[in-house]
């Protein structure tokens, strides 16, 4: 896949991600739901400027529509009055903003330095190596799994920690990977 | 040391701790009411309170240890600012590798931290408050947020809030993923709807800050806190802890090669191996080899240095590093050190915001020198040349301090440790060549510069 | 005001100045990147440290008010450590391509790291690129090449802050961060040559000039654009009698820093002369000839109508003349010659605007589409209204014997076959003219001149401010300037003498032309003759002066400092 979900870590530094950096299509226009409308519109009254409310309107973005396309940052630039451009620096800035679809289970696992000397970068390893060999950043071939390096996901205590989707796992090691992805469906 | 009772975190471990009942039914907003009544008698002003916080000694407990009220007391009073509000954000966006305090209390006490918000809402004049939280902590926001439309529910929160004419709105902003945003000017930026770049100071944010209106930038324990002084006074506050710079109960939290790690409440200034015991001591009872005492960004302390140290902001400078956010990260001896201080370059290359020159050119090549010196690629002058790199990234080369914490980790280790940095090169195959990395070239240049310069 | 003592030269400047501008004033050129006297500041590059006494830490000159008795140490030995530093930072991702790179020559990044960078490189890492983002077009005038980019955003700055359209974001972060338009749009505004402008290394660059010549050939005249009334100040840079771009000259009081695509664009359009020698055109001949035929047949032809009725030739100048060219035309036929109608007419629109803060409103706003009908009008040119002879002409209820065109381009109308017809029942029709159209076709006489490159002059712009505008490149052999043929057109009823150089008509015009009383030609708008002063009015004296030594630079501060009018 191209462009990676959270720009895989591994990569870095030095050359930019594989793929291209431009927001990718999605290939059809965008509004939003009338429940992601009502929580716009309550959004708005929460700041004194629109440009505020751009990083939890993308949030609802994501829900909405799983990623950020091109198609969804224009459409964001518009409802709150910025740049398209703007918008999509303010994307690329965070990791946490998905720019290509991902897999069911976005598998988010941490090798900053506590979990790194409980052993993470192994266990990312293995996790994309049993998932059939997944690039970071890739998604399984049945869509089911997307596997990311991130950084500290203040879990430290219990090293090495992962994080799939919004929920926290603690201390997945080499020994327990297998009964930990048997669990994702 | 044994009598001391947890403060903090005395409400973790209970059953529903985060509901609003089991928190009132605790003594929770106690505090809130008794100041709103007061307010009105006259018995309490925002004055009082901020002195009250003042003279508990209460040093932020985000990284700085910035005295809390006199942070307070920066923002200009009424008759200079005119008619912009002040902004209180409360800094939720715990991000410092081996950090993970603020996250227990946001997910099991989050009553304790809306209310020192409250506090310090009273205190400052301020009628909207936020959260920053940072968005990996995806419940955190969803147990915050439950808990603000309970305190609104309740009346604690809202306009006329329990009948005092004090109007107060307290809000969730998530973060999406930058560290940097953990420093104050950048979550300022971050809140606005912009990439998290850190601003130039000054102005501080207390005379401009969020939407240019003056804000103050605490830290959840610091808010927690602010509560408690309110609950039992400034003395009880100053009664805890080292010395009176150095006060009140703390939050360790203790990660790597102990047998038990987590989060430890403890009087400030608890001697490390105090705290090496409360964790049960070192995993698989293996040798202590090194400590980074305050997160990531602060310089390494070998065993013998912090074996006695008392964990405290000025214990812990005397050792020449700093308790930073109190994030011990605890390696034993068989930590490969070269890894260790690669694996912590490889976070600050990724999480620089690419502002300024130095860090963002300077963290992504001291995390490709150490990548090329842990594979065997590295020369002996690499290792002098990690340190003249890292030498010249910080001490106000940049806007924010970012590049100075990406450098403490090379400055600290290699001279400690330079052995084995330097038994990565010695057996390094490549055949290489030697660098002309010596020193000298720099201040040549600089005399030949200076003469053309006037010439 | 702030007395700032840098590196030991004394200065007093106002006090919203920062210090790299105080160290300006004091002739000390701190090198900067990301700084910019019309951009907001971020102080990011951090090429611009200094020494502040009684600071602990170095600072970034940009970022820091003066404050008064402030010592400023810039040259340093910490000073220049840290630039050396911010130095190697830059350069350990620049790609060394400046043999290909068209800003070689004049490259901040060049320039800096000759006065502040190493000799060597440290770094054997390899060297940082960006796939499928160097060498692309993002726009219709801008290729972008992010090898090179240092970061700066003085292009996403001025994109939001000046032409306010915000076109191009820092897209990604850290050692990753690019300048990127969102995909699916363009870089396209009408000042998006600007952000090439700012740009100070090769990684903005225009599609117009990129790979035409190396800038260090270019010779530069200080110039006025004159695609409308505005008169943004331009430099015309050209080698061997080719133009090959404009440039805007600072000038605080008309276009600031900046001018627009459509007149910068126009550079390459003053090259080139379809007519090499005078045309004469008889009952279907048509033959090259010499000036002095040529000459002596307007004076025939228009001896001949006027001893039948002045009334019956018209003389059509433009708001394209100079002002003298316009005086010259006026005195010439309305004075000498005695005949009534001349006139001249200016197109309407499309407007063209400047952002200039030294303007009320904030912009500058150009609705005619030719630079100087105020001096037409000065000179004694009527403006053709309603029931003037060219409206009567138009709609048929006046026929002139002669028709004298003093510029075959003084409207869009000339490609329309109905208005040249209409201009054609003149029995002699005489043009100026550079460009084959309909009208140089439909010509009797036609007489070649240069373009604005070739001649000087002085325009009146929508401010009402004289702005000369230098020679450039010397017209072909026998193509002659407007002003050139009016002199020796009027030598032949001794009116003028042909060896008049534009000055000197300047000097016998000024005492009668509203407007032009008591200037100097020396003087007159080159750098905007009453540029009010800022702080950094000097910039422009400093942008032509590069690499010119720190007394040299005193004297143009002092100079500059002398003439400033108010702050801004």
């Amino acid at each position: 896949m191209s462009g990676g979900a959270n720009t895989p870590v591994e990569t870095l530094p030095g050359q930019p991600p594989v793929g291209e950096h431009g927001a990718l299509s999605c290939g059809k226009e965008l509004s939003f739901s009338p429940g992601a409308e009502a929580r716009f519109a309550r959004l708005l009254t929460r700041y004194p400027t629109k440009q505020a409310a751009l990083l939890p309107t993308l949030w609802i973005a994501q829900e909405e529509w799983g990623w950020i396309s091109r198609e969804a940052v224009d459409y964001v630039a518009t409802r709150l009055g910025l740049s398209s451009a703007f918008v999509w620096g303010v994307v690329t800035f965070y990791t946490m903003y998905n720019r290509a679809p991902v897999g069911r289970h976005l598998i988010q696992v941490c090798t900053s330095i506590s979990c790194h000397l409980n052993g993470a970068e192994e266990v990312f390893h293995a996790c994309r190596k049993k998932l059939g060999d997944l690039k970071p950043g890739q998604t399984s071939a049945d869509g089911k799994f997307t596997v990311v390096e991130v950084e500290c996901l203040a879990q430290c205590d219990k090293a090495p920690a992962v994080m799939v989707n919004g929920d926290d796992h603690a201390r997945i090691t080499l020994e327990n990977l297998d009964a930990f992805l048997s669990e994702l469906k | 040391m044994s009598d001391f009772q947890p403060v903090l975190s005395a409400r973790l471990g209970k059953k529903n701790s985060c509901a609003l009942a089991t928190y009132v039914a605790d003594g929770g907003y106690a505090s809130w009411k008794k100041v709103l009544a007061g307010s009105k008698t006259g018995e309490w002003t925002p004055a009082k309170v901020t002195d009250v916080v003042k003279a508990s000694g209460l040093r932020g407990r985000g990284g700085a240890g910035f005295p809390t009220g006199m942070k307070w007391t920066f923002v200009p009073p009424k008759e200079k600012r005119g008619a912009k509000p002040v902004y209180l954000l409360c800094n939720a966006d715990e991000s410092e590798p081996g950090t993970f305090k603020d996250r227990i209390l946001i997910e099991k006490d989050p009553h304790q931290i809306l209310e020192g918000m409250m506090l310090a809402s009273f205190a400052l004049d301020v009628k909207h408050a936020y959260i920053y939280i940072r968005g990996e902590m995806v419940h955190g926001a969803e147990i915050l947020n439950a808990a603000i439309d309970e305190a609104y529910a309740a009346g604690l929160l809202g306009k006329n809030v329990l009948g005092s004419g004090m109007d107060l709105d307290l809000t969730v902003h998530r973060g999406a993923g930058a560290y940097i945003c953990g420093e104050e000017t950048a979550l300022i930026e971050s809140l606005e709807g912009k990439r998290g770049h850190p601003r130039i100071k000054p102005p501080f944010p207390a005379v401009s800050g969020v939407w240019n209106a003056p804000t103050v930038v605490n830290n959840v324990e610091t808010l927690c806190c602010v509560k408690h002084i309110l609950d039992r006074g400034a003395d009880w506050f100053k009664g805890i802890g080292r010395n009176e710079r150095n006060t009140g109960p703390k939050l360790y939290c203790v990660s790597g090669h102990v047998e038990k790690p987590g989060v430890y409440e403890a009087p400030m200034g608890i001697p490390f191996k105090d705290l090496l015991a409360m964790c049960g001591g070192m995993k698989g009872g293996r040798k202590l080899k090194a400590v980074i005492p305050g997160g990531s960004s602060a310089p390494m302390l070998t065993a013998a240095e912090i074996i006695d140290v008392p964990l405290d902001f000025d214990g812990v400078a005397a050792a020449k590093s700093m308790l930073g956010s109190a994030a011990i990260i605890v390696m034993d001896e068989t930590t490969d050190m070269p890894k260790a201080v690669t694996n912590i370059a490889k976070f600050y290359a990724h999480e620089s915001c690419g502002q300024c020159t130095p860090c963002r050119e300077g963290t992504p090549w001291l995390h490709k020198m150490l990548k090329r010196i842990v594979a065997g690629q590295g020369k002996k002058a690499d290792v002098e040349m990690l340190l003249q790199v890292a030498g010249q990234m910080g001490n106000g080369m940049t806007i924010c301090v970012f590049a100075d914490a990406a450098i403490a980790p090379v400055l600290s280790a290699i001279p400690k440790f330079r052995e084995e940095f330097e038994a990565y090169v010695t057996k390094s195959a490549s055949p290489g060549f030697d660098q002309p990395a010596a020193a000298g070239i720099t201040s040549k240049v600089a005399e030949r510069t200076a003469e053309g310069m006037h010439s | 005001m702030a007395k700032v003592t840098v590196d030991g030269r004394t200065v007093e400047v106002p006090d919203t100045t920062n210090v790299l501008e105080a160290c300006r004033a004091a002739g000390v050129d701190v090198p900067h990147f990301c700084y910019h006297p019309r951009l907001s500041i971020v102080g990011q590059c951090r090429m611009c440290m200094v020494e502040i006494e009684g600071v602990p830490k170095i600072q970034a000159s940009c970022t820091v008010p003066v404050r008064d008795g402030m010592v400023v140490l810039a040259s340093s030995e910490k000073a220049l450590a840290a630039r050396n530093a911010t130095m190697e930072f830059l350069l350990i991702n620049h790609p060394l391509d400046c043999p290909i790179c068209d800003q070689a020559g004049e490259c901040k990044l060049q320039d800096n790291a000759v006065a502040a960078g190493l000799p060597v490189s440290r770094t054997v890492e390899p060297r940082r690129q960006f796939p499928g983002y160097d060498r692309t077009s993002i726009g219709p005038h801008v290729i972008a090449d992010m090898t090179r980019c240092i970061q700066c955003t003085r292009c996403i700055r001025f994109c939001s802050e000046i032409s306010g359209t915000g076109e191009l974001s820092l897209i990604e972060r850290g050692g990753h961060a690019f300048v990127w338009t969102h995909e699916g749009k363009e870089l396209d505004n009408a000042w998006s040559a600007c952000a090439a402008d700012v740009c100070p290394v090769g990684a903005l660059t225009t599609k117009e000039f990129r790979f035409r010549k190396r800038v260090w050939w270019l010779d530069k005249a200080r110039s006025v654009c004159d695609g409308c009334e505005i008169g943004c100040n331009v430099s015309i840079e050209h080698r061997d009698r080719v133009v090959y771009r404009f440039l805007p000259r600072v000038n605080l009081a008309v276009n600031d820093f900046w001018m627009c695509d459509y007149g910068r664009f126009r550079a390459e359009e003053l090259n080139g002369n379809d007519f090499t020698r005078p045309v004469l055109r008889k009952a279907g001949t048509t033959r090259e000839t010499h000036w002095g035929e040529a000459l002596d047949a307007v004076k025939a032809a228009v001896d001949a109508a006027v001893s039948k009725d002045p009334a019956s030739v018209l003389v059509l100048g433009s708001a394209r003349l100079s002002t003298e060219e316009s005086w010259l035309l006026a005195q010439l036929f309305k004075g000498t010659v005695g005949v009534p109608h001349v006139e001249f007419h200016a197109d309407l629109g499309p407007e063209r605007r400047i952002k200039n803060p030294a303007v009320p409103g904030g912009w500058l706003v150009g609705r005619e589409a030719a630079p100087n009908s105020r001096g037409a009008e000065a000179a004694g040119v009527a403006r053709a209204g309603k029931g003037s002879a060219l409206a009567r002409l138009l709609d048929g209820s006046y026929t002139p014997d002669v028709l004298y065109v003093a510029d075959a381009e003084f409207t869009s109308r000339v490609s329309d076959p109905e208005f040249i017809l209409a201009l054609c029942r003149a029995k002699t029709l005489v043009v100026h003219g550079r460009r084959t159209n309909l009208l140089t076709d439909a010509a009797d006489i036609l007489l070649p001149v240069a373009s604005l490159a070739g001649k000087e002059g002085t325009f009146v712009n929508v401010l009402g401010l004289v702005q000369r505008f230098q020679l450039a490149i010397v017209p072909p052999p026998i193509v002659r300037t407007d002003l050139e043929v009016l002199l020796h057109l009027g030598k032949r009823w001794n009116a003028f003498d042909p060896q008049w150089t534009a000055k000197a008509v300047f000097e016998r015009m000024k005492g009668t032309v509203p407007g032009y009383a008591g200037l100097e030609w020396d003087s007159a708008g080159l750098v905007g003759n009453d540029a009010s002063a800022s702080p950094t009015s000097a910039y422009d004296v400093l942008l032509e002066r590069r690499l010119a030594n720190p007394a040299e630079i005193l004297a143009a501060v002092a100079e500059a400092a002398g003439t400033a009018g108010g702050e801004k």
